[in-house]
């Protein structure tokens, strides 16, 4: 049985969709068989973030409806073997699907695949409802934004009351410079209010608006530093025990780049 | 009962109010104002060539002359008395029905159309069991699922899908072929990965030897 992790927030516009396809990429760059459903009924990106909009025959809806079979829905990857897709309807909305066939679903596909990772769309309404309802892993996707950090907030309330414990936070989109100045939230203070364990921090990276509108996601390029980030997030999915940047320290920029990505460990 | 006590019908001389023949004034005139109320401004300083159908007397004509003129802004042409000839006996509907079908060709494909003068955004389905042409632009997420077949007169970039009952002998045109994926029958193509070479001429995608064939349908383009 894999794992089935939700990926989730609330807020809209944080950054779900880039960081499931990143995920989802980067675990299959470590050669785990990976499967990213997108939950986005109606609305759906994910597909278009890893660049596979055009192979879409079947989609999440014709699977729970029966019109097809599941593998007939699932997209290859064209990079990496061990990765899939599962789109979701565009034609439809959030009610063609109820949390009991999503349960189904993602219990088929974690027979399959060693993780199943879903895209969940903004809101708190049918959408998310279904999108947690086969998770029994939970990441939360904030920014340094007040906005971004009360819907976390809400989103973690939620997801503890229908059973999903400890969810991981990631912070996506930090500008270092602006926290150091003190123009922007820092990591700790969102920590405090959300306590809940932090997976991993991203920073804004304008590479990432290019590999999207590519549909390539930037975890599998050298040079982002998004995609360094993403790297360590997966390495912290599988059970890695890897260290997070440090702020405070006055060190010029790219040695507190290379400790955020774990190359200068301090013995 | 009531409901057509009034008509307004619009000739080459101008528009006239016909009226029932079986109505009284109040009748006809409450009418009067359900019809003009709702689109006062549409009716505001149009021309009345006359009254026809009910034989209004002097005090008729007069009373409802000055409703037209003071409550809706309207101004009555003719006057109480005035020859005018029957509806009916020319017009629009004595027309000859033209027969208009005189064709150079035999193979015609006659079918029912489906006209569509929209942008066909991401998320709209469009399905029709006959021929449909978009005057418009189809966008990605866009869907068209056709029996027959499928003329884009702007930009295609959604997904169309011709034939869908199993029809090979149908076809795809775009004025701008820039499609996700096309479909003829169950046959799927999908564009090539990457920024594909922007063609801009009017293309066609049709089946050819089991396969979806996209090529330009105007010579020397």
């Amino acid at each position: 049985m894999g794992e089935v992790i939700v990926v989730t927030s609330g807020k809209g516009g944080v950054g779900k969709t880039t960081t499931t396809a990143n995920i989802g990429t980067g675990l299959a760059l470590k050669g785990k068989s990976v499967v990213l459903v997108d939950a986005d009924i109606g609305l759906r990106n994910l597909d278009v973030v890893m660049g596979l909009e055009n192979r879409i025959v079947y989609d999440l809806v014709d699977v729970v409806e029966g019109v097809c079979r599941l593998r007939q829905a699932l997209i290859k990857d064209k990079r990496y073997p061990n990765l899939y897709l599962l789109p979701a309807a565009q034609t439809k909305d959030k009610n063609a699907v109820n949390p009991e066939q999503m349960q189904k679903l993602t219990a088929d596909l974690s027979e399959e695949f060693e993780y199943v990772i879903l895209d969940c769309p903004a809101g708190i309404e049918q959408g998310f409802k279904n999108a947690i309802a086969g998770a029994n892993r939970a990441i939360v996707v904030t920014t340094p934004e007040v906005s971004a950090v009360r819907d976390a907030d809400r989103i973690i309330g939620l997801l503890e009351a229908s059973g999903l414990r400890n969810p991981m936070l990631i912070i996506n989109r930090i500008k270092m410079d602006m926290v150091k100045r003190g123009d922007m939230m820092n990591i700790d203070d969102m920590i405090d209010i959300l306590a809940i364990d932090l997976l991993g921090v991203v920073p804004d990276d304008d590479f990432i608006v290019v590999s999207t509108n590519k549909g390539e996601p930037a975890v599998s390029v050298e040079q982002s530093l998004a995609g360094q980030a993403y790297k360590n997030i997966v390495r912290r999915i599988m059970g890695e025990d890897v260290p997070f940047m440090n702020l405070e320290s006055d060190d010029g920029f790219f040695t507190k780049m290379a400790r955020l990505f774990g190359l200068n460990k301090k013995k | 009962m009531a409901e057509n006590a009034v008509i307004f019908k619009g000739t080459k001389e101008g528009l006239y109010i016909i009226l029932k023949e079986d109505m009284d004034l109040d009748t006809i005139k409450s009418n009067l104002d359900k019809k003009i109320k709702p689109s006062k401004r549409f009716f505001e300083g149009a021309k009345i060539m006359n009254f026809k159908g009910k034989n209004l007397t002097q005090e008729e004509f007069d009373e409802l002359k000055e409703v037209i003129e003071q409550e809706y802004g309207m101004t009555v042409a003719g006057s109480y008395g005035d020859k005018y000839y029957d509806i009916k006996s020319e017009g629009l509907e004595s027309k000859k029905t033209e027969i208009l079908e005189k064709l150079p060709f035999e193979d015609v494909h006659k079918g029912e159309a489906l006209i569509i003068r929209a942008t066909i955004r991401s998320g709209q389905l469009i399905q029709y069991k006959g021929d449909v042409v978009v005057v418009g632009d189809v966008n990605p997420g866009a869907h068209i699922r056709a029996a027959g077949s499928v003329i884009i007169m702007g930009a295609l970039r959604g997904i169309v899908q011709a034939g869908v009952s199993g029809d090979y002998g149908t076809f795809i045109v775009a004025f701008k072929m820039q499609p996700t994926q096309l479909r003829i029958g169950d046959i799927i193509t999908r564009s090539p990965d990457g920024k594909g070479s922007k063609f801009n001429n009017p293309e066609i995608a049709l089946v050819k030897q089991g396969m979806i064939v996209v090529e330009p349908y105007l010579r020397n383009r």
